[in-house]
């Protein structure tokens, strides 16, 4: 008796593309102004989230994050305000909250950009340092017991 | 005549003579000094002979006999003089080292010096009374009295009878310090003896001494020597030829009861000559008569190898002297036939044609050995009186073991002897002579005493070969190895206090202290323990091992002799002991193994050492330790790859962990964000 194949449970990307599409539409319809604010906002954040070619995105999904957290609390207030869309301009317009969201967003990729390259050289340190003294080790029973020395498949 | 050792006999010396290490020459047996400021001219009967000072009982009139290296003492005689009382005998009173006059080690052998010149000191005729009642009586009485004891003398000779001062009777000189009957000449000896190696002619019996006394006898009674000028082998042929007698005396005329005795002293068989109880009344002895048969002289002679033989006997001596051919002529029957026809000795003839027909099985046509047992059997069948012959060597088996020293420290004598002296053990050429001859010696007893020699010649390793079969079968052999610097070592004892000496030499140094000869000796004279040790020293075992096993062996002999510190060979072999030591595994332990061999080696004491190199503990706590490492250092090595590889990995967990750390405090942001947020 052979087992049924496993069904992979994925999405369809055009499906998705789709219900992003109506989420979009149905904001621009339902909230024109907060959703252009939004837009202005973010569109450094977005701009990034087209360019990530990497699976899942992470660089871009961190600085939208990044700029929806300095982008959220202006939206709201517009959005709870009812402003129309002259008024979405007018607080896009605001060079210190268009450079807050964006600096926000810049700095988010930017520490995507340089954490992976700390981190790697924190765990570069620690092996060369555990290989340091594995090698001490073992030049210790070389000397000490005569074993024969390491073979060319070691690190040297 | 001095004391003698209460255990011993003849007391043999336990001082350290043979050393070289002191300038005062050592005491044999404790008493007795060799003055060889003083030597006696014509005393030792052909050996040098020097003064004795015996500082025991100031005794006078002793001398002491030097052997010469490739002839030791006999051995099996010496320890047989207990009470001997007879005067007209040299006896052995002591043997051991003392500095010869050369300034080398040599071993002598203490008697009583001679009492007078010897007899052929002035040689003319002698009356018949006193040749019975100087030479017969008294020689005839020292002969029942060492037959008696199942002793042979076997070097009565006019140069080694010597005249006493009142009485005038002879006195037999010296016979101890060389293997029976080595000195004597052809003149002296039976045919069967004759054409022996001089070292080979065994302890032979009291018959032989007979013959020899006879020979004296009728020398004395001619007032000159017969067969002057002629060759050795010229006056063997003669005598084989002519028989002893007419050989000797030929138409000369010898008092009437001489004649007689001498003709039956003369005799071609042993037992048809008088024993020593009936010569000493010479009267009775005349009378009896034996009725030896004349050989069978053929019709026509055989003409072999350019000698032309007329009987058995003659045939032999020609066959045995002629090995290349000889085989030859056997296989094609003309022997067999000439046996059969011309001689009409046909059981002879019959005998001949199953030895030929026993050849087959012995191996291939051009098989050399095979027809070495051809001739050796044909030798023995034709002539039951001759000796071994083999491949133009002949001997009598109790011979070998000197024939083998004088071939071993001689070797310049001519390289083919002893290749044959082992050729002819490694074929128990004796058992199967014996089975040839059963009326004259117990097959049994030699095929058993030739299994043995076989057995000794073929340990594994260096405790076989020649040199331990010559070990072996001669207790006073010194050893020869070139490691002891001419030092004369016949003990074990001697041995380690000659190494220690010899340490002192660089050159010397640069190799182990035991070489094949050393060992050999060792083999064949210390315990079983030390001969398993030998028997793994070889070409193929490795430098630690041997000189290992050589520490071991060295520390055996130490510790079952007296025990002596013997700093020089400890620092030597500590030289050689570096691969050993190299075998140690762990570097601290090594370094304190050296220090402690270092200071043992120093006090001289092997078994120390031994102990300290040789622990079986200590050894297995270093392999385990070994072990031990290796593992660690496999692991170590696994660790270290894992790293080297784990680099990819790394950075793709370095990438993974960036991006899950700016994602979640992003993601903090922004609820941080909302809930100031809600809040405001």
């Amino acid at each position: 008796m052979s087992a049924k194949p496993v069904r992979k449970q994925t999405r369809n990307p055009g499906t998705r593309l789709w219900i992003q599409g109506l989420a979009c539409g149905a904001a621009l319809t339902l909230a024109t102004p907060a959703t252009v604010l939004a837009l202005l906002l973010l569109a450094p954040a977005l701009a990034a989230l087209l360019l990530d070619a990497e699976p899942g995105r992470p660089c871009g999904r961190t600085t939208l994050l990044a700029g929806a957290a300095a982008a959220i609390g202006p939206v709201f207030r517009l959005w709870s305000s009812g402003g129309p869309v002259g008024s979405a301009l007018a607080a896009a317009s605001d060079p210190q909250l268009l450079l807050t969201c964006w600096l926000a967003q810049a700095g988010a990729w930017l520490a995507t950009q340089l954490t992976p390259l700390v981190i790697r050289l924190v765990l570069e340190a620690n092996a060369a340092t555990q290989i340091a003294r594995l090698r001490r080790q073992r030049a210790s029973y070389e000397k000490d017991w005569g074993v024969p020395p390491a073979e060319e498949t070691s690190p040297t | 005549m001095p004391p003698q050792s209460d255990t011993s006999p003849v007391p043999v010396s336990a001082s350290p003579a043979g050393s070289g290490q002191s300038a005062v020459p050592g005491l044999i047996a404790g008493a007795y000094a060799v003055d060889t400021t003083h030597p006696l001219p014509q005393a030792g009967g052909g050996l040098q002979a020097f003064a004795v000072i015996d500082h025991r009982s100031g005794h006078q009139g002793l001398m002491a006999v030097q052997s010469e290296r490739s002839a030791p003492p006999r051995a099996n005689v010496l320890g047989a003089f207990g009470d001997w009382a007879n005067n007209a005998l040299l006896p052995p009173l002591a043997l051991g080292p003392a500095r010869s006059a050369r300034g080398e080690n040599a071993w002598f052998v203490i008697s009583p010096a001679p009492p007078g010149p010897p007899l052929s000191a002035e040689l003319h005729p002698w009356g018949e009374r006193e040749l019975l009642e100087r030479v017969l009586r008294p020689a005839a009485g020292v002969l029942q009295a060492l037959g008696e004891r199942h002793i042979t003398h076997r070097a009565i000779r006019l140069d080694n009878l010597f005249q006493a001062g009142a009485s005038g009777s002879v006195v037999l000189g010296s016979a101890w310090s060389a293997p029976p009957a080595f000195h004597q000449p052809a003149l002296y000896e039976p045919a069967y003896s004759a054409m022996c190696l001089r070292s080979g002619r065994g302890d032979g019996s009291i018959a032989d001494d007979v013959y020899a006394l006879g020979v004296v006898l009728a020398v004395l009674a001619l007032g000159k020597m017969p067969l002057e000028g002629l060759a050795p082998d010229d006056i063997l042929r003669r005598k084989l030829e002519l028989g002893s007698f007419a050989a000797l005396v030929g138409n000369a005329r010898l008092p009437p009861v001489i004649s007689d005795l001498v003709r039956g002293m003369l005799a071609e068989d042993p037992e048809h000559r008088p024993p020593p109880a009936l010569l000493v009344d010479p009267i009775a002895a005349r009378a009896r008569r034996v009725a030896a048969r004349p050989p069978r002289r053929a019709q026509h002679p055989l003409v072999l190898s350019g000698s032309t033989v007329w009987d058995a006997r003659t045939l032999a001596f020609a066959i045995a002297q002629d090995p290349e051919s000889s085989p030859r002529l056997l296989r094609s029957g003309n022997v067999e036939r000439w046996l059969r026809r011309n001689l009409g000795d046909s059981a002879a003839a019959a005998k001949m044609a199953e030895i030929v027909h026993l050849r087959t099985f012995d191996g291939p046509v051009d098989d050399a050995r095979a027809d070495g047992m051809l001739v050796m059997r044909a030798v023995a069948s034709l002539d039951p009186l001759a000796p071994l012959c083999w491949r133009g060597v002949a001997l009598w088996p109790d011979g070998l073991g000197p024939a083998l020293a004088d071939a071993m420290a001689a070797p310049e004598k001519g390289s083919i002897l002893p290749e044959r002296l082992l050729e002819l053990v490694d074929c128990e050429a004796a058992g199967h002579w014996a089975q040839i001859r059963p009326e004259r010696s117990d097959p049994t007893v030699m095929q058993s005493e030739a299994r043995h020699r076989r057995m000794l010649m073929r340990q594994r390793g260096w405790a076989g070969g020649l040199p331990r079969l010559a070990y072996a079968l001669n207790p006073l052999l010194s050893c020869v190895s070139p490691l002891l610097g001419g030092q004369a070592v016949v003990r074990t004892s001697e041995l380690l206090q000659a190494l220690d000496a010899a340490a002192a030499n660089a050159q010397i140094r640069r190799s182990l202290p035991m070489d094949h000869d050393i060992a050999a000796f060792v083999a064949a004279r210390a315990d079983q323990s030390s001969a398993a040790n030998i028997a793994s020293l070889d070409g193929k075992v490795t430098p630690d091992q041997a000189s290992l096993l050589q520490l071991q062996t060295l520390a055996n002999l130490q510790q079952s002799g007296k025990g002596m510190a013997l700093p020089g060979l400890a620092g030597w072999l500590l030289e050689q002991l570096a691969p050993a030591v190299a075998t140690w595994h762990n570097r601290q332990r090594r370094e304190a193994l050296e220090r402690a061999l270092q200071h043992l080696a120093s006090a001289g004491n092997l078994p120390a050492m031994v102990t300290l190199i040789d622990s079986p503990e200590a050894r297995k706590a270093d392999e385990e330790g070994h072990r031990a490492a290796i593992e660690t250092a496999h692991r170590i090595d696994a660790t270290l790859r894992a790293l080297a590889a784990g680099k990819t990995r790394r950075t793709e967990s370095a990438r993974q962990m960036g991006q899950e750390l700016t994602l979640g405090l992003a993601v903090m942001a922004l609820t941080a964000a909302v809930v100031a947020m809600v809040l405001s």
